[in-house]
């Protein structure tokens, strides 16, 4: 029992790291302070100035807050699937298959590394908030932050293994992943209010991860409790873990399915 | 007069290694390369992988600049002529690569017609006329994704013939064909040497290189070992016989042991399935049988026997035979 | 004379080659079709305040935000996507000049990502129902025109820094908003700090935009448009020059370096 927790929690921690080697390989430090560091910077000053132009006034923080969080989702999406449809581009996907090691520790395994990734994302995206926006954060209790910003991310990260497996099947990845990220990017509310969509669209939002996640991070930074956020934080929870297991069991059943038909290699 | 010419050709390659910390080495491909070529000649670069023929071609095509030495085509010098020397050269490199697998095989054409110049009225003529050449007519608007690796192949083919050019140079073009595949191409090529056309064919297989060209140059490691016909070739080993020796597993010294006995040439290994054919070359002949078996023992042994050099010994002994 | 007509037509077989293959590229068509609609989608929502009047300001902001996405991505990697399927040595070894090919190709996908402009265009017009009407609808066809050369030929200079430049193409991704901000694409730059303006002044996307924005607002003045087109004239004569000799010097490079082809040897 206890040899066969240490087997899988290797392989656990085998999968985080050989994912996250496997794809940063090509990444030197510079790189990575580019495309992890002002990339995202960039893309936040975008969205910033065309709120400013929009309102007139100052309302700098909600933009930085609601595009710091994307960062998780990012991270959690384009990190996770490459990581599980990396298996396919490859061609390692039937060694996978045919290997009797722990479908759930590999997998979950390959999301950690991303998880932390994307929470050093939204560090980083609320530090240039302090250093060029005046983000205040005086009023804010830093746990309940701490736990909001691991909670999105970790649901953003189920969504990523959800796609991840789609990439399995369908052979524009990028496309389906792209498109989900641009989505997330209308319908969370983190640059429009939800308030301000449309019903209909409104109902989508209160369905994805990281909805909730922004709303927690802009209520805590403005100075409320954990206990005023516990309860949305408890449903993007939630809708983190079913993702998840959502995104297993479609593996399992990929697998399955593509041993019956002998669709292995042509996956 | 001589179609191509080349001079003491050279060829360095840099590569890094390492991602935080690069280090640069460079690599000898190509080390002391000459040769001439008649025009309308079929001339055959033979060597093992890694010998330095690809990078060879590729100086002679314009798309590297030697390190060393020199080489002309039609008179024209590679490097400084290079503008002058693209139009009348043709080229096909081994493999899948370099084709636009998303589009139809005649797209492809088409596409490159137009950059050879060739004008619309030709090539509305040519294009047809080459994918009945190379058997590709009835397939050409399909796209190249769903061809075999021989249609690529040959669809490679059509495309260096498009501007009808003087010179050819087909660097492996059966690498990777099944044995059908490969011997359509073959006639392929000695019908293209029947149009005059002057070509350069690189290959590792000694057979195809001597059924098809009228001089074979040899190049190992860089350098040219050998450069004449495949007769002449032939009577390099004709004091030699080969013993043939089945065995089912032999240790590196035990090789190393043989080769170093005084009456041995080249020893070469061959692998067949679950048996090793050791080809031992040598003056001996027959005679030589008893001590080889001594140096054998407690090996399993198959059949043994002796027999005349072929062409393809001539090249075992001229490349060394490890890279059997 | 009988050499341009060549060339035009190796350019527009080029065009024609590189239309074909994105349409079966699925995240090629995610950059010049998806993203802009949905950054279109977005900025109405966010500019909504702001009345009406201001969809055409985001049909044409968003349309430059895919404009400059497809150049940078798209345009960018006309050269190095050649390299990556094989197919950059046998149209180095063609007589063909590279540039005239290159050039052909990134005009094809930034006429695509034109689709874009007038996707945007239709959903906002027809399933949103605003107002969209143009200014001066004659000098806004011409600049769109005028402005898609002078986004090209700054494209033919972007395809080179690939190869000249080996992390480039690992660092485009930081190039993409940027350009977004500094071009005043979706705000005015008069929003932005004052010592970035010089910075959007160099940046001949920034003229196309104040083009096309003024053009179908009417907030330019006829001859103040015609302005923008002499300095986008400008400036593609300047990036066509130079892509003459950074050519030369690419292509010189890469068969010294071995770079032609990804696989070595």
């Amino acid at each position: 029992m206890l040899n066969r927790l240490t087997t899988n929690t290797r392989i656990f921690f085998e999968g985080a790291y050989y994912s996250y080697k496997a794809l940063f390989r090509w990444l030197r430090p510079a790189t990575y302070l580019a495309s992890e560091v002002f990339a995202p910077l960039t893309m936040m000053i975008f969205f910033v100035y065309i709120g400013a132009y929009a309102s007139g006034s100052n309302s700098a923080s909600f933009y930085v807050i609601g595009n710091s969080l994307i960062f998780a989702a990012s991270s959690g999406i384009f990190g996770v699937t490459m990581s599980v449809g990396g298996e396919r581009w490859s061609g390692t996907l039937p060694y996978l298959f045919g290997s009797p090691a722990n479908r759930w520790a590999m997998f979950v395994g390959r999301a950690v590394m991303h998880v932390l990734n994307g929470m050093l994302g939204v560090f980083i995206g609320l530090g240039w908030g302090i250093l060029l926006f005046k983000l205040d954060l005086s009023h804010t209790d830093p746990l309940a932050l701490l736990l909001t910003i691991l909670i999105t991310t970790f649901s953003t990260s189920g969504l990523g293994l959800l796609m991840g497996c789609l990439s399995l099947i369908t052979r524009n990845v990028m496309l389906v992943n792209n498109t989900v990220y641009f989505l997330l990017l209308v319908f969370s509310g983190a640059n429009i209010p939800v308030g301000d969509l449309p019903r209909w669209m409104q109902v989508i939002s209160q369905g994805l991860p990281l909805t909730r996640g922004v709303a927690c991070a802009r209520t805590i930074i403005d100075g409320g409790s954990l206990a005023d956020v516990l309860p949305l934080l408890q449903v993007e929870f939630l809708i983190g873990v079913i993702l998840t297991i959502l995104g297993y069991f479609l593996f399992k059943i990929f697998e399955i399915e593509a041993k019956r038909m002998g669709t292995l290699d042509i996956f | 007069m001589d179609a191509i010419t080349v001079n003491h050709l050279r060829r360095l390659y840099k590569s890094t290694d390492g991602i935080i910390k690069r280090t640069t080495k460079e690599v000898v491909a190509v080390e002391d390369v000459s040769f001439e070529i008649r025009q309308g000649e079929l001339f055959g670069l033979l060597g093992p992988n890694g010998a330095g023929k690809t990078t060879s071609v590729k100086m002679l095509t314009t798309l590297l600049i030697p390190s060393g030495g020199s080489a002309t085509i039609l008179g024209l010098d590679v490097v400084k002529d290079a503008n002058k020397v693209r139009p009348r050269i043709g080229f096909i490199f081994g493999g899948e690569r370099g084709l636009y697998w998303r589009l139809s095989g005649l797209d492809n054409l088409r596409y490159f017609a137009s950059l050879y110049y060739v004008d619309e009225a030709t090539s509305k003529k040519r294009i047809p006329e080459l994918l009945e050449i190379v058997g590709l007519k009835g397939r050409e608007r399909e796209k190249v994704e769903g061809y075999s690796r021989g249609m690529r192949q040959r669809l490679h083919i059509a495309r260096a013939l498009l501007h009808d050019p003087e010179v050819l140079f087909l660097d492996e073009p059966t690498m990777g064909l099944d044995p059908v595949g490969a011997r359509e191409l073959r006639t392929t090529v000695k019908n293209l040497q029947s149009a005059n056309k002057t070509i350069l064919l690189t290959t590792h297989y000694m057979f195809e290189a001597d059924a098809l060209c009228q001089r074979i140059a040899v190049i190992n490691k860089g350098k040219i070992v050998a450069l004449d016909t495949p007769e002449k070739l032939k009577e390099n080993v004709q004091d030699l016989s080969v013993v043939e020796v089945e065995l089912y597993g032999i240790p590196q010294e035990v090789i190393e042991r043989i080769k170093a006995l005084d009456f041995v040439v080249e020893v070469s290994i061959e692998n067949r399935d679950q048996r090793q054919v050791m080809q031992v070359h040598t003056p001996k002949g027959p005679e030589a049988i008893p001590v080889l078996v001594e140096h054998l023992n407690g090996l399993r042994i198959g059949r043994i026997i002796t027999r005349e050099p072929t062409l393809e010994d001539a090249y075992v002994r001229l490349v060394g035979g490890a890279e059997q | 004379m009988k050499r341009i007509g060549l060339n035009l037509r190796i350019m527009a077989r080029a065009f024609e080659i590189e239309l074909r293959q994105n349409m079966t590229d699925g995240f090629v068509l995610f950059g010049i079709l998806i993203q802009p609609l949905i950054v279109a989608f977005m900025a109405l929502w966010m500019l909504k305040g702001k009345g009406p009047d201001y969809a055409i300001f985001v049909v044409i902001g968003s349309g430059m935000t895919g404009l400059w996405t497809t150049l940078l991505f798209n345009g960018g990697n006309s050269i190095t996507g050649e390299r990556w399927t094989g197919t950059l040595e046998p149209l180095v070894a063609s007589p063909a000049s590279l540039r005239v090919v290159i050039y052909g190709k990134v005009l094809a996908n930034v006429t695509q990502s034109l689709l874009s402009m007038i996707g945007s265009y239709f959903l906002i017009s027809f399933a949103m129902g605003y107002p969209l009407t143009l200014t001066y609808p004659g000098l806004f066809f011409l600049s769109l025109v005028i402005s898609v050369f002078s986004l090209v030929s700054f494209g033919l200079i972007l395809a080179s820094f690939f190869i000249l430049i080996p992390d480039f193409a690992r660092m485009v991704n930081t190039l993409e908003f940027p350009v977004y901000i500094l071009c005043g694409f979706l705000f005015p730059i008069a929003l932005l700090p004052g010592w970035t303006t010089p910075l959007s002044y160099l940046l001949s996307p920034y003229w196309a935009a104040l083009a096309l924005h003024g053009a179908a607002q009417g907030t330019l003045e006829p001859l103040q448009i015609v302005g923008t087109w002499g300095i986008m004239a400008f400036f593609s004569l300047v990036y066509i020059l130079a892509s003459g000799r950074l050519y030369r010097v690419i292509l010189r490079k890469a068969r010294r370096d071995a770079t032609l082809d990804i696989v070595g040897n």
